[in-house]
């Protein structure tokens, strides 16, 4: 009974270990498509985000530093995204889908270049037991913060009103360009805290393709909570129960390729509409340009 | 077209574009990772071209790039993003590697039904999307990248579990019969048949896309969908149309990777060749005929790629960055117009 009991708790507390870098993303995810840019580069946002912070904790010895500086590089590469997609009207998903490969390849190289080995870095200064648990508690914080912000303050009304029709909101005397600007931003900020929760507080060093497909099961959680940040936070930590519950079942003969696909497939009937009604906001990927 | 206009145009700009990209971030790659750029290049570019050994396996990766790119064009063309080609690509090889060697086929229809193994079930993976796109209005961006990584999960469970084959290493399924091999073009080299599959698929995609009725509507339903839809086409059945079809030539490619160049299939058989794929497309202007010259080019980046690694030390990965910036340098092109109408 004990031990089942133990077994239990200890795929709840994976479940929250494994949940914390997809919620980071899928909220990131929610601010940016709210305001009606499609990210699909939260992938290379949360490379870029775990590859920073390593490369400067392991410079100045401070995690913290690192942190910030991941945080950095990950609403850099949303500037880039952001800009591309509200000032020179290119394809968002084109975009995001060339960031991917970018931020994979250039973190790869980076790693060549500061530890002299293909692969991965050296062990870095990480944030420990404590460091690891604040991460988990700010994740849950920031959703309800995200959830407040969308929902109660005339900004997050702003952001809405250009995820559903950004003519509208200009109309209104909303600058659309600018509010989908420093909503991707701001949401690229918070996927990359993913990136560095995986590799300051997971890890404790970066490795080539240690996102492993995070950011498309983040995509996923946007679509299965409907593209709400508790929605998204719920999803978030259903995918990652099953991530959880794989380690369990790893001896048990349940084909653990089967349970890795289980978050995607269930985005794919999320979307067709099985899981009941799934509205994307109406202006979701879908360029504004000013007449 | 005149020289002028050729020079005005876009394709132009966008080589422009490419050439700077990669002579200009390859050189600034070379120089952190402290080798000169002429080393660098001279290293890339011998290691594609020195030899007619290495010329072969640059005319390889092009032919891998090739089938996928051209699957994208069509998609891309109708306005419906599939950048699904991977999982699709996968799909096919494992369909060809699994009915090549469980299944005895008679020797002279051993090939044919190989290859149309992998672009049937390469067609299936795209149709799902297509499907859902035409019948729930899902978008079809998020399903491709989503049944990408599916399809390799699926892959990789199927060959190693409930249809696994005896005499087979893990992750593979065992060697191909002789009469199922795509026979070699060059001895000596990995390069086959494939190639001249690949270059009378462009041929006649160009003819299908720009010279028959069904090419034209595929067209209008991508340039302009409401006006389309005015005209009488149906635009859910040219999104199933034309993601099962776009989806069938990057399972072809599969195949064909599987019966030419490994003789088997293994979950590892792409280096990303479905995302490569998508700066073939874009740099080759959703044309076939461009976009044989565009994969032409990438495929001597990849190739030479070993090369500037092993003698120059430059990481390999510098490739892979460079292909990433040319696909966010050429987003800026209007490729999709479907996707804003709905």
């Amino acid at each position: 009974m004990n031990a089942a009991l133990a077994a239990i708790a200890a795929v709840l507390a994976l479940t929250l270990v494994k949940a914390t870098p997809l919620i980071y993303a899928a909220l990131g995810g929610v601010l940016s498509e709210r305001s009606g840019v499609i990210n699909i580069g939260l992938e290379g946002i949360m490379i870029a985000g775990a590859f920073t912070s390593v490369a400067v904790s392991g410079a100045t010895g401070s995690p913290v530093a690192g942190a910030l500086a991941g945080i950095a590089a990950g609403a850099l590469l949303a500037a880039v995204l952001a800009f591309g997609a509200t000032r020179l009207g290119v394809d968002q998903i084109v975009a995001g889908t060339g960031l991917n490969i970018a931020a994979l390849a250039a973190a790869a190289f980076g790693i060549v270049l500061v530890y002299h080995q293909p692969g991965a870095s050296r062990e870095v200064p990480g944030f420990g037991r404590g460091g690891e648990l604040t991460l988990i508690a700010l994740a849950f914080a920031t959703a309800v913060l995200l959830h407040i912000v969308l929902q109660r303050t005339p900004w997050g009304l702003h952001v809405r009103a250009c995820g559903e029709d950004p003519s509208a909101a200009e109309a209104a005397g909303i600058d659309a360009l600018r509010t989908r600007f420093i909503a991707v931003v701001t949401g690229g900020a918070i996927a990359s805290l993913g990136g560095v929760y995986l590799s300051l507080a997971e890890l404790d060093l970066y490795s080539d393709g240690m996102t492993a497909g995070r950011g498309f099961i983040a995509l996923a959680a946007v679509i299965f909570g409907r593209w709400t940040p508790l929605g998204a936070t719920g999803a978030a930590l259903f995918f990652g129960f099953f991530s959880a519950l794989q380690f369990a079942l790893q001896r048990t003969g349940v084909p653990s390729e089967l349970m890795q696909a289980l978050p995607y497939a269930a985005a794919v009937v999320a979307l067709a509409g099985f899981a009941g009604r799934v509205r994307a906001p109406a202006a979701d990927g879908v360029p504004y340009v000013r007449h | 077209m005149t020289l002028r206009g050729f020079l005005r145009g876009r394709t132009f700009r966008d080589l422009a574009v490419v050439t700077v990209l990669v002579f200009g971030v390859g050189s600034v790659a070379m120089l952190l990772a402290h080798v000169s750029p002429i080393d660098g290049f001279g290293a890339l570019f011998d290691g594609a071209f020195g030899t007619p050994e290495e010329f072969a396996e640059t005319l390889v990766q092009t032919t891998n790039l090739l089938f996928p790119a051209l699957g994208i064009a069509v998609a891309f063309r109708a306005g419906l993003f599939n950048i699904g080609a991977e999982g699709q690509l996968i799909l096919g090889g494992f369909a060809a590697g699994w009915l090549g060697a469980a299944v005895p086929l008679p020797a002279f229809v051993a090939l044919p039904m190989v290859l149309a193994a992998g672009a049937l079930a390469g067609g299936i993976w795209g149709a799902i999307p297509g499907f859902l796109r035409a019948r729930f209005a899902a978008n079809e961006v998020i399903a491709t990248l989503m049944l990408n990584v599916i399809a390799f999960l699926l892959a990789t469970y199927l060959v190693n579990g409930p249809l696994a084959l005896a005499g087979a290493g893990p992750s593979e399924t065992p060697t191909l019969p002789h009469a199922a091999q795509l026979p070699d073009l060059l001895t000596g080299s990995r390069l086959t048949w494939a190639f001249v599959i690949a270059l009378a698929l462009a041929l006649f995609l160009r003819w299908l896309l720009f010279r028959t009725i069904f090419g034209y509507e595929l067209r209008a339903a991508g340039d302009a969908p409401e006006a389309a839809k005015r005209a009488g086409i149906d635009l859910g059945r040219t999104a199933l149309v034309a993601m099962s079809i776009s989806g069938a030539i990057a399972g072809l490619g599969g195949a064909t990777i599987v019966s030419g160049e490994l003789h088997r299939f293994n979950t590892g058989l792409s280096p990303g060749y479905g995302f490569i794929a998508i700066a073939v497309a874009l740099v080759g202007s959703l044309d076939p005929l461009w976009i044989v010259a565009a994969a032409f080019a990438f495929g001597v980046l990849q190739s030479g790629g070993i090369a500037m690694q092993a003698e120059a030390g430059v990481p390999r990965d510098v490739v892979s960055l460079v292909t990433g910036l040319v696909i966010i340098a050429l987003a800026g092109r209007r490729v999709v117009a479907a996707r804003r109408t709905t």
